[in-house]
């Protein structure tokens, strides 16, 4: 009976959850999709008009192989950049460890729409402004990152360091065979917000990029919506097309989320 | 260890693969001798209208072999954005679009380069001069739009009432409203957002003037403003929807209309070609006034940048884009917003269009236009006044007390 | 500190620490600067010393944009972290499809705010809105929601909360995943209730991952903006408008941007103080392994 609620619940809860995408392609699919009269479940005559358009009004191939490659190549930096430094605040003693751990948490303190402008200005100084580069620059190492790594590094029983230490082994090689397997579901976890974080970025990209040939999906998206009016239709279709990535990813995440138990080995 | 150098080789590839790749539009320093780039930022194109921006842009480079106009569009609602980091950071394109009401700011900040030699017979006069500033002229008009009032004709047969005419004053408007508002059905009589850009307009038609001659004091809290602002405020509820009904969603009124539960709609002609297809008949008529007409009119102008090292090219462009045939052509042709020029002949082919079949009444409306009143601190002045008034609408303050709250904050605005 | 010491140090920390500091730290340090003068982007700065904080001090706007973010986070951060908790046990369970589960619950994390408004202000329209609906179903007459100066926030509290209990619930399920289970055989023997398990093994074992969701959720809930944004757009008059909202308007709407500087350094020293209370006081409650 118990189980029957939780089941119940928790069906109830992901119909819920489920809604607003289910309308998103609804509304995709519909012929001259409203939002103004709300969501219905059946659709007359379903159409993939909407996709078309969005074939047609801008170079869709080429804004998602920007997007990929600088949420792919984000995610790899910080997977990087913050287990390394995960390892170095959880696992090795220097001073002024807290103050400078607490100057990468001050780093997520400043809201981004205060940065961008001195961050674009500098750009410019380094002739950087409107290259991949400066795309990424910014989620090249993420203190979020950082800090979720951190949290498990220190999860992780030090005696398995000890006995490696004993067996002869260095920082490094403690690292990558011990901790970094250890912290799997952590690095999952910190794979999908990096590559949701690149992906869904708006207001660096609209600033710094000014070539077409660099546009972001979010930025081919923002597009649709005109001064009067908006096809939302096409707007869903593009609100779709920019969901199906970042899923498909999680689901690919999740794996490793869960295979973590399996894999922990601690007794 | 294996896994790490593979790491390390793969964050070196992608380094370098980004910084390599700088933009096209970025590359521009590299013009050949004698020719030149001219780079221009615009939104009017956005969503719509990108290939006849381009069209026009290819007409201008046959005309002008030596230079290269490269375009960028950026959607209006982060236009604004863009353009002042750009700005900040030295990297505005050398021409670009602006609005009127944006114009005064930037003018006024020293941003924009002066026009010379401008041939100022081309334009319609009135949009000529609102680009000037300081006896300087430092942009041309580039197109305009205005505001009528759509109408829907089966609606208004419907319910037996005289269809809206040239001479129709508010009174006529409100006994028209009351008569098609039909909450039963969901019809509603009327629509006309509750906003500073409708304030304004009212006020006008009501005799009243939203700041002194100088501009450096509000003046809108006045016995034909309280009027005017009741006129617009009590629609709300009695035969206009209101937020609690959807007002205020996104394209919630051009949805009502078109789908005919809207009798009477004030809107821009910009939605002519979105309600082509309407599956009923509509017309539009110039807006009724009070104690005198009124018509909001929106006007695009284009601009150099003080910093552009091409500013003669520029200008070139913008002329060209302004006032050519081509681009006159093209703006008919598209239903784009229209030419700004002097010559109404050349404006024959739009009244010859189809549907609405009062083509005429937009350009009855441009004899008595009013124009945005503008500050150096506009939007903050116009977030203002709406939320005010938006206020009223939603009861939480008389409109007398919301007009002199938003007085006195406008006149803060103009004291600092 | 040996020099071979201090070379791991700088071997595991630079990779991240130089572009932070290139990339972020020095942006702050020259929105500390812009904070100083009188700035509208278009044209150059002038100094203005402590005047744009003093002027925030004395407006009361300053206040108001202060109290509706700390009205958000105290009532964001207890649903979504409650939520999320709920969500990450059940879903921790072996349940039938329970991979497709967890995606689902995620799916509105990755959605985007625009989208997501959309369908809320649908949700929540006070006169046909599903919520409303339900309410007068049971007899309730609904709020305005976003229509109604005192509903806006708790308007956009809710779909906030909905929005990001995925994200706590993926941060959680992956510290339950670390929970050895023969710490919960042997407590079963002992005979201890599911009960007595959530609160002596689960939660304590839960620590970090709940001292992370805090100090994040803290970090990123004074800093919300994108749903106000779309959502109420700060309205109706103010009446939700966040400390973020209010500088991205400063800065890009009203070309104030030393003070939308200012204002953000503001900011930042309350996030700070309150992040450094949280560190501090982790000793107390957080159990490492």
């Amino acid at each position: 009976m118990r189980r029957f609620l939780l089941y119940a619940a928790v069906l109830v809860g992901a119909a819920v959850m489920l809604f607003p995408f289910l309308w998103t392609v609804i509304t995709s699919i519909t012929p001259e999709g409203s939002l103004a009269d709300g969501p219905t479940l059946v659709v007359d005559n379903p159409t993939l008009d909407a996709y078309r358009t969005l074939l047609d009004a801008m170079p869709i191939w080429r804004i998602l192989a920007n997007s990929l490659l600088i949420a792919i190549a984000s995610t790899v930096f910080q997977l990087v950049t913050g287990s390394m430094a995960a390892y170095g605040f959880a696992r090795l003693n220097f001073p002024l460890k807290n103050v400078i751990f607490g100057c990468y948490l001050a780093t997520l303190m400043v809201p981004l729409q205060v940065l961008v402008v001195p961050l674009f200005i500098e750009m410019k100084t380094l002739n950087l402004q409107d290259t991949y580069f400066a795309l990424l620059a910014p989620t090249i190492a993420s203190a979020f990152g950082v800090f979720l790594l951190r949290q498990a590094v220190t999860a992780v029983p030090a005696e398995l360091d000890e006995a490696a230490t004993i067996d002869g082994a260095g920082h490094l090689r403690i690292f990558t065979t011990i901790v970094l397997p250890l912290i799997r579901p952590a690095l999952a976890t910190v794979a999908v917000f990096a590559f949701m974080g690149s992906w869904n970025s708006f207001l660096w990209p609209l600033v710094v990029i000014r070539s077409p040939e660099f546009m972001t999906l979010p930025l081919g998206l923002a597009t649709l919506q005109g001064q009067f009016t908006t096809q939302w239709d096409v707007v869903m279709a593009g609100s779709v097309v920019s969901i199906v990535p970042i899923a498909i990813v999680y689901l690919l995440a999740q794996r490793h989320i869960i295979a973590g138990v399996a894999h922990t080995g601690i007794k | 260890m294996r896994l790490l150098k593979f790491g390390v080789a793969g964050l070196a590839g992608i380094l370098a693969l980004t910084a390599c790749g700088q933009g096209s539009a970025t590359k521009e320093a590299a013009a050949p001798d004698g020719k030149s780039v001219v780079r221009y930022m615009n939104f009017s194109a956005n969503d719509g209208h990108e290939k006849d921006l381009t069209a026009i842009v290819n007409a201008f480079q046959t005309a002008n072999p030596n230079i290269t106009v490269q375009v960028e569009t950026v959607p209006y609602a982060n236009y604004f954005t863009k353009l002042q980091t750009a700005v900040a950071g030295g990297t505005a394109a050398d021409a670009f679009e602006l609005n009127y009401e944006n114009f005064v700011t930037y003018a006024s900040n020293g941003s924009l380069a002066e026009l010379k030699s401008v041939d100022s017979s081309v334009y319609k006069k009135s949009l000529y001069d609102a680009f000037t500033s300081d006896g300087k002229q430092y942009g041309v008009p580039e197109s305009f739009s205005n505001v009528v009032l759509f109408y829907n004709k089966a609606l208004f047969k419907q319910a037996g009432v005289a269809e809206p005419t040239a001479s129709w004053t508010w009174k006529d408007e409100q006994a028209a409203a009351a008569k098609l508002t039909n909450k039963g059905s969901k019809v509603w009589g009327d629509y006309q957002p509750v906003s500073y850009n409708e304030f304004y307009k009212v006020l006008a038609q009501n005799g009243g003037s939203f700041l002194n001659a100088e501009r450096t004091e509000a003046t809108f809290n006045s016995p034909e403003g309280v009027e005017a602002a009741k006129f617009l405020v009590e629609k709300v509820g009695k035969t206009m929807p209101t937020e609690a009904d959807g007002a205020g969603t996104p394209d919630f009124d051009s949805k009502l209309f078109k789908s005919g539960k809207l009798a009477m709609w004030h809107t821009g002609i910009w939605m002519f070609s979105p309600m082509a297809d309407a599956p009923f008949d509509w017309d539009v008529v110039v807006e009724p006034g009070n104690t005198r007409k009124a018509s909001a009119m929106f006007v695009n102008g284009l601009v150099v940048n003080a910093a552009s090292k091409n500013a003669e090219a520029a200008q070139k462009w913008i002329s060209f884009l302004a006032s050519s045939d081509d681009t006159t052509k093209t703006r008919l042709a598209t239903s784009w917003e229209l030419p700004p020029v002097a010559d109404e002949a050349k404006l024959a082919p739009y009244l010859d269009q189809p549907k609405p079949a009062n083509r005429e009444a937009v350009f009855t409306a441009l004899d008595e236009p009013v124009l945005p009143p503008v500050i150096e601190r506009q939007q903050e002045m116009q977030d203002l006044v709406t939320a005010e008034l938006t206020s009223a609408a939603a009861g939480r303050k008389t409109v007398e007390k919301a007009l002199a709250d938003a007085q006195t904050k406008v006149n803060g605005l103009l004291k600092k | 500190m040996g020099w071979k010491k201090l070379g791991w140090v700088l071997f595991f920390l630079l990779p991240s620490a130089i572009p932070l500091f290139v990339f972020t730290l020095v942006p702050m340090v020259s929105s500390l600067w812009v904070s100083l003068h009188k700035w509208n982007l278009i044209s150059p700065m002038e100094w203005a010393g402590l005047d744009n904080y003093t002027n925030l001090l004395t407006d009361p706007m300053t206040r108001r944009v202060f109290l509706h973010t700390l009205i958000y986070v105290a009532g964001y951060l207890p649903l979504v972290y409650a939520g999320g908790l709920g969500l990450a046990l059940a879903l921790n369970q072996r349940l039938k499809g329970r991979a497709f589960l967890r995606a689902t619950y995620f799916l509105p994390v990755v959605t985007s705010w625009v989208v997501v408004a959309l369908v809320w202000k649908w949700l929540l329209n006070p006169a046909n809105g599903l919520v409303n609906q339900l309410l007068g179903a049971i007899g309730l007459s609904g709020p305005g929601w976003w229509t109604d100066p005192q509903w806006a926030l708790p308007a956009v509290i809710l779909s906030s909360a909905w929005k990001d209990l995925g994200f706590v619930m993926v941060i959680l399920l992956a510290g339950l995943q670390s929970i050895p289970s023969d710490v919960y055989e042997a407590a079963t023997v002992d005979g201890a209730s599911a009960w007595q398990r959530f609160w002596r093994i689960t939660l304590p074992l839960l620590s970090p991952s709940t001292f992370f969701v805090v100090v994040i959720s803290l970090i990123n809930g004074f800093q919300v903006f994108d749903q106000v944004y779309v959502m109420t757009g700060g309205g109706p008059a103010g009446s939700s408008q966040v400390v973020v909202g209010q500088i991205y308007d400063l800065t890009f709407r009203y070309g104030r941007a030393g003070e939308a500087s200012a204002l953000s350094w503001i900011l930042f020293a309350l996030i700070l103080v309150i992040t450094v209370i949280q560190i501090r006081g982790q000793r107390k409650w957080v159990h490492y392994a």
